[in-house]
């Protein structure tokens, strides 16, 4: 009976516990309202002095100060080249940086993150922001080395590979874009990732991905990449798309091969690539793949022939009238979509 | 001893084996709500540690800046019936979410008015053919529609299916690693598939399934297929169920998910793998819980495959849509919820603490168990046995307090923690007069309501041992529009 009684009187209490919360929440959100109108207030002032005011405006304090560094972020994202730095410099003056480094120890990964994002865009804080590469939180040390990668000073490649331990705890496709912007400033280091024995695999994915983007430089290093990754079902096909994005006469043979694997994706990215490139040695090897057992594959095989230009037109036009079923079926479906179009 | 100290005797052993057969009756409806209400507990506790430790969640703005170059293209698919007051409304919102690369395919579900017409006449299109995969099986296809003045849309139309079928048929139809799965007449927030699409971002090999947040749209304000001013129905039926998605989707999904025993992704919002859904088959069609089936047959794959992998929900992105605000239309719709988990659960028994399936198969099914197989029924029992056994004086005082606490009062507590998760790290509702008014819902629903609503699912349980199969009509009014 005591036990069925404490759980009556428990979930009393907790009942009471639940509103009271809900009252101070309330609460809270009334006297956030009222602050409302003086961050409006504030941010009418500080705006122009952002945007148009004097070089070395006066440094500000308390909610100014406040509204003016989240009036920086904002604004950063909608300037570019002297408008931003003239806007810095004055972010600068009224004391942002300052307040930005104190956000660094927040408790909150949001704020810090926020504010490592916003600290990157001033030139003199890269050491600071280069710090959080340690920070706890992964989120916030990607934000840190996507920040920092678009910097002239950028630490090495190697150096945010290890700090953001990827593979082990960092497996995001951003990774791709900070190696791109790493690649922009020293295409070599991250080139040198790929022979690195201890970087983790997905490091070199991304290295891969990042090089097809900077351009055809390295198309004969993913050439070697793709033909010396045979059984990595994962990396083949990304190299093979990256192989297609660059269109280089140095990734034909690999392309050929790759339309020979016996895994799909890379059938099916092989047969991408070779459209991209407008392979036409690849046209007849494609139209014996309008019959594969897979639909991608048939289906990139179908959109490369039509990519490759007379040649594939002509495979498709012949593949149409085949004893294949499947090829017959594949070729006659392409062409009418191509016609209708 | 005499006759009548004989009779005294058996009259007190009566007496005594009926108050223990009341308490024994007592005993299991309390212990039941009990454990349900402890194991809500532990998905408040999860909800809670998952919105505390969640990632960073950035602007929209900032998520088109780190996004937009990696996000994978997603085809957008659309199930389509009758539908012909919204439809265009709907896609030309569909048509102008923010995303870098993402198709619109709406499938016109055989319809009997002029959804197909609609269509065709608002956006130009024109028959088209189109080279498609037949990986799932579905209706046959009527013909596709295009227009090269809208390139990211293509309308199907195919023979009616239902809703399981033109998904498959869309599934077959797309070109993309990932598809969105969303029901034409709710809204998408512009942001919803950036936000959606992250789990697929951060980890690429690891994840096939992430759904978002279900809101409700009733009393808000719609203007061109968006929400512009977010508020609460007059309706009280539409508030109950608003309290109870916030439940739903705030404390019992997010917290499954951070548990990663999360056995439904709302068939309103879900972004997929492609490939593994067409593993298993794509929507199942002999069920009206198509979408929490889809969702255990992935679990059942990768468990099966000893393949490591995420589903995941993911608060932020939300879909709005409209509910049901008579007691006829919510009732069908309750009762035919209960009965897709009793047949999801029932087609899939074996998952049911097997070790092999892990956690889904003890806390995911668990739970299934738990609070749609067990539930209801007992919760109706207590509702009519405990009061009257303790009105004939057969149960004491604390047997009715204890039930009442399993029952109302610990429920009232989960609704207000939701309600406080809520406030403090969403914040979507503008005003506090509605957080007042939601809480005040949350004591209203107890008397009455939740009653009803046991009773519904008690229907549903009925209709699934009848192996009814039909879904019954969801009358919609349409979202009120700003003036």
């Amino acid at each position: 009976m005591t036990s069925l009684v404490l759980l009556w009187d428990v979930s009393l209490v907790l009942c009471v516990i639940g509103a009271v919360a809900l009252l101070v929440l309330l609460l809270a959100r009334a006297r956030a309202n009222r602050s409302a109108a003086s961050w409006t207030q504030a941010r009418a002032a500080v705006l122009p002095q952002l945007l148009d005011g004097p070089d070395q405006p006066q440094r500000l304090r308390g909610t100014e100060l406040e509204v003016a560094t989240m009036l920086t972020s904002e604004l950063a994202e909608m300037t570019a080249g002297s408008e931003r730095a003239a806007m810095l410099e004055r972010a600068s003056a009224m004391g942002v940086p300052a307040l930005l480094e104190a956000r660094l120890l927040s408790r909150s990964a949001q704020t810090r993150l926020s504010a490592v994002e916003t600290l990157s865009l001033f030139p003199q804080y890269g050491k600071r922001v280069e710090r959080v590469l340690d920070d706890p939180n992964p989120d916030v040390r990607l934000g840190a080395a996507l920040a920092l990668a678009q910097r002239d000073d950028a630490p090495p490649p190697s150096l945010i590979v290890e700090k953001l331990r990827i593979g082990c705890e960092e497996r995001s496709l951003l990774l791709v874009s900070m190696m791109r912007d790493l690649a922009e400033h020293d295409a070599g280091a991250v080139a040198g990732l790929l022979f690195e024995k201890d970087v983790p695999y997905e490091a070199k994915v991304a290295a891969t991905d990042a090089l097809a983007i900077v351009g055809p430089r390295y198309a004969p290093l993913l050439a070697y990449m793709a033909s010396d990754s045979a059984g990595e079902s994962d990396l083949q096909p990304r190299i093979y798309r990256a192989l297609g994005r660059l269109g280089h006469p140095s990734g034909r043979d690999t392309i050929l091969n790759g339309l020979k694997s016996e895994e799909w994706p890379v059938r099916a990215s092989a047969a991408e690539a070779a459209g991209k490139s407008g392979l036409a040695e690849a046209a007849d090897t494609l139209g014996e793949l309008l019959a594969d057992e897979n639909w991608w594959v048939r289906f990139r095989a179908g959109e490369a022939l039509l990519r490759i230009g007379p040649r594939g037109l002509a495979v498709l036009q012949t593949a149409r009238a085949s004893e294949v079923e499947m090829t017959r079926t594949t070729a006659q479906a392409i062409l009418a979509e191509r016609q209708a179009a | 001893m005499t006759g009548l100290d004989l009779s005294s005797l058996a009259g007190t052993q009566a007496a005594g084996w009926m108050t223990a057969s009341a308490e024994a009756i007592a005993f299991v409806v309390i212990a039941t709500g009990l454990l349900q209400s402890v194991f809500y507990f532990v998905q408040l506790a999860y909800a809670g540690a998952a919105l505390a430790t969640r990632p960073p969640v950035p602007r929209s703005t900032t998520l088109w800046r780190r996004y937009s170059e990696q996000a994978p293209a997603i085809s957008v698919l659309a199930p389509a019936y009758n539908e012909e007051l919204n439809i265009v409304e709907s896609t030309r919102s569909l048509l102008a979410l923010q995303y870098p690369d993402f198709e619109v395919i709406v499938i016109n579900d055989g319809s009997r008015d002029g959804t197909l017409q609609r269509l065709i006449d608002a956006f130009g299109l024109s028959r088209v053919e189109r080279f498609v995969d037949q990986a799932v099986d579905h209706a046959p296809i009527r013909g596709y529609y295009a227009s090269p003045a809208v390139p990211r849309l293509l309308v199907v139309d195919k023979e009616n299916g239902g809703k399981a079928d033109a998904l498959n048929a869309g599934i077959n139809c797309c070109r993309t690693a990932l598809f969105c799965a969303i029901d034409a007449d709710s809204i998408l927030e512009a942001d919803a598939l950036l936000r959606v699409v992250r789990p697929f971002i951060d980890d690429p090999d690891l994840t096939i399934a992430a759904g978002g947040t279900i809101r409700i749209a009733n009393g808000s304000k719609v203007d061109s297929g968006r929400i512009i001013d977010i508020a609460l129905p007059r309706n009280f039926l539409a508030l109950v169920q608003i309290v109870e998605y916030l439940r739903a989707f705030l404390m019992a999904r997010l917290g499954l998910s951070k548990m990663q025993a999360l056995t439904v992704i709302s068939g309103a919002f879900g972004l997929f793998r492609r490939r593994q859904v067409v593993e298993v088959g794509g929507y199942s069609h002999a069920t009206v819980g198509e979408d929490m089936e889809l969702v255990i047959k992935l679990h059942r794959l990768m468990r099966d495959r000893k393949q490591p992998y995420r589903i995941d929900f993911i608060a932020e992105p939300v879909c709005w849509t409209e509910c049901p605000d008579s007691l006829r239309v919510l009732s069908r719709q309750r009762a035919r919820w209960q009965r897709g988990a009793l047949e999801c659960f029932s087609k899939h028994r074996d998952m049911l603490f097997n070790p092999r399936y892990g956690r889904i198969g003890f806390v995911g099914f668990g739970q299934i168990l738990l609070v749609d197989v067990l539930g209801p029924l007992i919760e109706v029992i207590g509702y009519f046995l405990v009061p009257l056994l303790y009105a004939l004086g057969l149960l004491a005082l604390p047997w009715l307090l204890a039930f009442l606490a399993v029952t109302f009062t610990l429920g009232l507590f989960l609704s207000m923690a939701t309600l406080v998760l809520e406030e403090i790290q969403l914040r979507r509702f503008p005003r506090a007069r509605e957080l007042v008014a939601l809480a005040a819902v949350a004591v209203l629903e107890n008397f009455g309501y939740r009653q009803l609503s046991n009773f519904w699912r008690l229907q549903g349980w009925w209709q699934w041992l009848r192996k009814q199969e039909s879904w019954g009509t969801m009358t919609r009014k349409g979202f009120a529009t700003a003036v």
